[in-house]
């Protein structure tokens, strides 16, 4: 149907700069994803964590600070009373309404997903993030809601990388941030779609 | 002085020589020198002018409590002011040059002021020029206004260039175990130990090499070489050319890593700076001792240095620093110097204050005790030194001795300045004649000569005991100390009724006559010592001269130094260049930029852009070399006429979901939202608590447990705020959650007669948005013809039939497309804020600029939204009795009585024989309007319109214009009964 543009279109021609040599960071943009946001309230957290663990796939919801994979999409906790699941965009999976114990709402265009690997990936992120980043504080499954130069983003890590998910109406401007900075360690950029496997964990 | 290099020696590589400049003149050094270094090689003797009185200063010491050797690196944007040439590494290239004189450090006019100095004691402008005396006397500063500039000129350091910074800086966060601080012999321990023992460490250090002390000692390379391999191979993140700065709350450090300050310019995309926060478990300071001077006549002169620099340059850069050499001490710690100096070919003299001492330290020099130096005499570099005794009742002149180099050991201050920053008062020790940290509070640990331990091995033992304690263990400390002998406390040497200046704190002229004019004129607190006399307050923070100038002070009250107390330190350590402090949030990144999903399509639709908080916002869009006058009334008129397209996706847009939303909502707005209908939008005002008008915008039932609140651009932040502390703190049992969705839409007005045709032109049903499906404050679910799904309502904040179009912000170029056609073919336009602004203020619809913060809801007109049959936050104190007045300020419609002029926004509006004072009101927002065909004006009158029916008023703008006569109308001044909207 559409012409759909992200935030970052205009700079998704994929790029090498920066010093030479093998790139110590690459940046890339996510494109083709549902993100569904399920909030629950305190008397029914375990029945909406159900539901939205039968809607990642996943065994269980993960409790606050961490995320999960399942098959049918990555499942985050961000906040204590919410998750956020990250599919595909088409991708079927046990459909999710609101109702007594969930709250639930689309936030496919609100935000730009960055993936951030690359051996000086962590270095890169905490040029701008006072997390603890390193493998034994932040390990796979870990994610965090932070402040990117007073913006509100939520990280978490996978073993491809991590996931940076950024307001769309911000990204630009944040990632030329990014840009800026990656630059001494070499950066590539591309643009990849979304897919479960970008955002596996284990 | 005249130091040069010698053959071998040192950690030089001569293999790798370096040309560098000197105010203009080529010179040639080596890698491993530091500016200060090299220029000595090269017989520079005169390398600054003091900050007051334009003396001739040399260097002083060998690291970053230089007061002498202060210079300016770089030239043109890359200029960099009052760096410690000391501190500076030699590059290939670099550019330094003198400041504080004219024509150079070597010939400096400045230094006629030298001859008024006895009229520059401390204070001497707060005398002076406060007022000519009698004529000012206690009242003036008129002499003082003029005066300054002149003074300003006259005494200070260098000047920062003009120009825009070309270099980049990070920010950078880190975490640790154990920072350890430091990298000489106690710190390189303290880091291998704690490596080694698992744990996470990050050593900084400010050098170029690590070391510390054991760079100054060539027979103890072995050992550091071994040090350093061993920290690598343990893990230790060794972070060299880093100063820590700052200690802070729970282990927080601030750390400046100087990446490329030792390269001609930052190499491609490299930072200059990093600006480092590392947040460690635990902190050692490592970070040794200061070697401090005494106090006597002309100790700043050229070649009169520390003792601890002479042995620096002759061991780690192979410069004979001079060639007839006097040693004085206080201590033990210069014997080793002095025995190094005469072993490579100086002709040395030691003379130690004290009557004796057991030093067994080959000396290959003359040794004369009971001496201390008086004065020492030359002016562009010392010729001879005048010595005294202390005869127990007083110093008395004792002899002479001719050389080209003076070397001082007044004894050791360790650094405990980073432990200051924590509030660790430090405690005097007599034995040692120093501070030491007392115990900290918080996990952070002196090690070595930072903790007053001065033996090699037994600093060994302090950084292995101090990372043990980091660790949690427990670990006894070396005991301070390590001397043979002990010290001579020695502060000033000079004779009864003397006159000439011996220098407390070089950096900024104060001498120990100063502080003694302070002491006389009330200034006892050491506090109100360093304020008045501005001793150690220069770049050096009173390294080198305050504990000087605390004994002199003691002295002066006749008290001992811990009795007076020392002033707190505080960060930075050193100083911290702007552009670290700035990182990359500079120019555009000062703010982040917040674009709109319709930002490039607008700029490809020839949008000039503005500011509109973070947003950019299309302000107008001009064709064929229109005006912004010209667009915007254009384009206003084009929406009366037919219709116009504007990107409102700015608009702040919070999902309010829950089974508990709409009572939630009935309680923030001062009308009712119980029982909007599903469909249905409404307008919305909230208060404050104090009853003033917080912010305003439409609120869509889009189920009947979801919603979604719009607010104004700018409020939205804080609308956001207020309601989640409501929620989690007022009123925590509703269950409603807040989520913002301002990201998530694409937005556009579609206002205009022609709007609805232009609007169901692009829907797949064209009847959805017909007068029966979708009537005022109406919201339907909508689908384009492209497939693209959405929701529409129909409201207006033009006064024109109008809808918002929202859908899902990836889409917004695709729909804009498809609007933006059936638009043109229609003869409308895209308008902006100018244009939005016009129609707004024609309808009387208020905005931010109104809504100002100190309006309460009848004062805007809209005193019909509050409801009287239910509570809402701010109902109370809205209706206060001050706020209950009648001639409370009113909005109103503005027009000048001369319709061909126009008036400002901003101006007061006042009764035409007043020209002072507050007036009866203000203009918020003026406008020219192609509906009325003048221009006009929104804003705030006493009593509001009716009270000034018939009257003028004078919109006065004395800053700006002439005051320009005006009548006060109804703010509604289009179109009052709505029909238009209503259509």
């Amino acid at each position: 149907m559409d012409d759909q543009m992200n935030a970052l279109q205009k700079q998704l021609v994929p790029v090498r700069g920066g010093k030479p040599g093998p790139a110590g960071v690459t940046l890339s943009q996510l494109t083709g994803f549902r993100l569904t946001q399920i909030a629950a309230w305190p008397e029914t957290l375990a029945e909406a964590g159900a539901l939205a663990a039968a809607a990642a796939g996943c065994g269980a919801a993960p409790g606050p600070g961490r995320a999960a994979q399942g098959k049918d999409g990555t499942l985050l906790r961000v906040e204590p009373l919410k998750w956020w699941l990250l599919q595909r965009a088409g991708q079927t999976s046990v459909p999710l309404q609101s109702g007594s114990a969930v709250a639930i709402l689309d936030l496919s265009s609100a935000r730009t997903l960055v993936q951030v690997s690359g051996p000086q990936g962590a270095t890169l992120l905490n040029h701008f993030l006072p997390l603890d980043l390193r493998q034994a504080s932040f390990p796979a499954g870990h994610a965090a809601s932070t402040a990117f130069h007073h913006v509100g983003v939520t990280l978490w890590r996978t073993n491809a990388g991590f996931m940076l998910a950024l307001p769309r109406s911000f990204a630009a401007s944040l990632r030329e941030l990014l840009e800026g900075s990656a630059l001494q360690y070499g950066l590539k950029t591309r643009e990849t779609a979304f897919s479960l496997a970008t955002g596996e964990l284990e | 002085m005249s130091g040069r290099r010698l053959d071998k020696g040192g950690r030089i590589d001569r293999s790798k020589p370096l040309t560098f400049r000197w105010d203009g003149k080529a010179l040639q050094g080596y890698a491993g020198d530091t500016l200060a270094s090299a220029l000595m090689a090269n017989g520079q003797r005169v390398l600054g002018r003091s900050f007051k009185y334009h003396r001739p200063r040399g260097i002083m010491s060998a690291g970053l409590e230089e007061s002498g050797a202060i210079v300016t690196v770089g030239s043109s944007a890359r200029a960099e002011p009052n760096v410690k040439a000391t501190m500076q590494e030699l590059f290939h290239g670099l550019e330094a040059s003198g400041q504080n004189a004219w024509p150079n450090v070597r010939f400096d006019a400045g230094a006629v002021s030298g001859l008024f100095g006895r009229f520059f004691s401390a204070g001497f402008y707060y005398k002076t020029f406060m007022g000519l005396p009698p004529f000012e006397w206690g009242r003036g500063t008129g002499l003082w206004m003029k005066y300054e500039a002149l003074i300003r000129k006259a005494a200070g350091m260098g000047a920062a260039s003009r120009e825009a910074d070309p270099d980049c800086y990070d920010h950078a966060h880190a975490y640790c175990d154990v920072l350890v601080v430091g990298a000489g012999p106690a710190g390189l321990r303290a880091a291998l130990t704690a490596a080694e023992a698992g744990r996470d460490v990050i050593l900084a250090e400010q050098d170029f090499e690590l070391g510390g002390d054991l760079l100054n000692d060539p027979f103890a390379e072995p050992k550091r070489l071994a040090l350093i391999k061993a920290v690598e191979q343990a893990g230790v993140r060794v972070m060299p050319r880093t100063t820590v700065f700052g200690l802070y709350d729970n282990g927080t450090a601030g750390l400046v890593e100087r990446v490329t300050d030792h390269l001609p310019e930052p190499g491609p995309f490299m930072p200059r700076q990093r600006f480092w926060t590392v947040r460690a478990d635990a902190t050692v300071l490592a970070t040794g001792a200061l070697e401090r001077s005494v106090a006597f006549a002309g100790n700043d002169r050229p070649g009169v240095m520390t003792a601890a620099a002479g042995r620096a340059y002759l061991n780690r850069f192979g410069v004979l620093p001079g060639q007839r050499i006097v040693i004085a001490t206080t201590n033990d710690s210069a014997y080793q110097t002095a025995g190094e100096l005469a072993a490579a070919g100086a002709e040395v003299v030691l003379a130690d204050a004290r009557e004796r001492s057991g030093n067994d330290v080959a000396l290959g020099g003359r040794l004369q005790h009971g001496l201390a130096p008086l004065e020492a005499k030359g002016r562009s570099g010392i010729k001879s030194v005048q010595f005294a005794r202390n005869t127990g009742s007083g110093w008395q002149a004792a002899g002479r001795e001719d050389c080209d180099l003076l070397l001082v050991s007044g004894g050791w201050s360790p650094v405990v300045n980073l432990a200051s920053h924590r509030g660790v008062k430090p405690e005097w020790n007599a034995e040692l004649a120093c501070f030491l940290a007392g115990e900290c509070a918080e996990p952070v640990y002196m090690a070595g000569a930072a903790a007053g331990v001065w033996n090699a091995a037994a600093c060994d033992a302090s950084g292995e005991a101090a990372a043990k304690r980091a660790m949690g263990f427990e670990a006894m400390q070396p005991a301070p100390g390590g001397w043979t002998s002990p010290i001579e406390p020695l502060y000033e040497v000079r004779l009864p009724g003397s006159k000439a200046k011996g220098f407390v704190d070089p950096q900024h002229d104060v001498t120990g006559d100063d502080v003694r004019l302070a002491h006389q004129e009330g200034f006892v607190s050491v506090e109100h010592l360093k304020r008045y006399t501005t001793l150690g307050m220069a770049t050096d923070q009173g390294k080198m001269g305050n504990i000087i100038g605390l004994a002199l002070m003691a002295e002066a009250l006749g008290k001992e130094i811990p009795a007076v107390g020392t002033t707190r330190f505080r960060p930075p350590y050193t100083p911290v260049a702007i552009g670290a402090l700035a990182g990359r949030n500079v120019h555009g990144h000062f703010k982040a930029l917040r674009r709109t999903p319709l930002h490039d399509w607008n700029l490809r639709h020839g949008a000039t852009m503005t500011d509109a908080g973070l947003w950019h916002r299309p302000w107008y869009f001009a064709k064929n070399g229109e005006t912004i006058a010209e667009a915007y009334v254009r384009e206003a008129a084009t929406v009366r006429e037919t219709l116009g397209v504007c990107d409102v996706s700015s608009l702040g847009k919070i999902a309010v979901q829950g089974p508990d939303a709409a009572e939630f909502l009935n309680r923030v707005y001062t009308n009712g939202f119980a029982k909007l209908a599903v469909g249905k939008a409404r307008y919305g005002i909230m208060l404050r608590d104090d009853g003033m008008v917080m912010d305003d915008g439409t609120t869509w039932r889009l189920a009947e447990d979801d919603f979604m609140m719009t607010t104004t651009t700018t409020g939205a932040g804080k609308v956001m705020v207020w309601l989640e502390e409501l929620l989690q703190t007022r009123w925590p049992r509703l269950r409603v959650h807040l989520t913002s969705v301002s990201d998530q839409w694409a937005g556009v007005s579609v206002a205009g007669p022609k709007s609805r045709e232009a609007l169901s032109a692009c829907l797949a049903d064209p009847d959805a948005v017909s007068h029966e499906a979708l009537p005022f404050m109406g919201v339907v679910r909508v689908k384009l013809k492209n497939g693209i799904q959405g929701l529409a309502a129909r409201i207006s904040f033009s006064g024109e039939l109008a809808y918002e179009l929202y859908v899902p912000a990836d889409d917004g170029e695709a729909m804009m497309d498809l609007l933006w056609a059936e638009t043109k073919h229609l003869g409308g336009c895209l308008y902006g804020l100018e244009a939005l602004g016009t129609l707004r203020i024609e309808k009387g619809h208020v905005t931010g600029a109104e809504l100002d913060g100190r309006v309460t809801i009848r004062d805007a007109g809209l005193g019909k939204m509050a409801s009287a049959k239910k509570p809402y936050i701010g109902k109370a104190l809205q209706d206060r009795p001050e706020l209950l007045r009648k001639d409370r300020p009113q909005l109103a419609g503005i027009f000048p009585k001369d319709r061909s002029k126009t008036f400002n926004g901003g101006a007061l509006l006042c009764q035409p024989e007043e020209g002072e004072g507050f007036g009866e009101g203000w203009v918020t927002a003026v406008t020219h309007s192609p509906a009325l065909g003048h221009w006009i004006g929104l804003g705030y009158v006493a009593g509001g319109h009716e009270a000034w029916a018939g009257r003028t008023l004078m919109a006065s703008d004395p800053v700006r214009g002439a005051p320009v006569e005006v009548e006060v109308v109804s703010p509604h001044m289009f179109d009052p009964e709505g029909g238009r909207m209503h259509g």
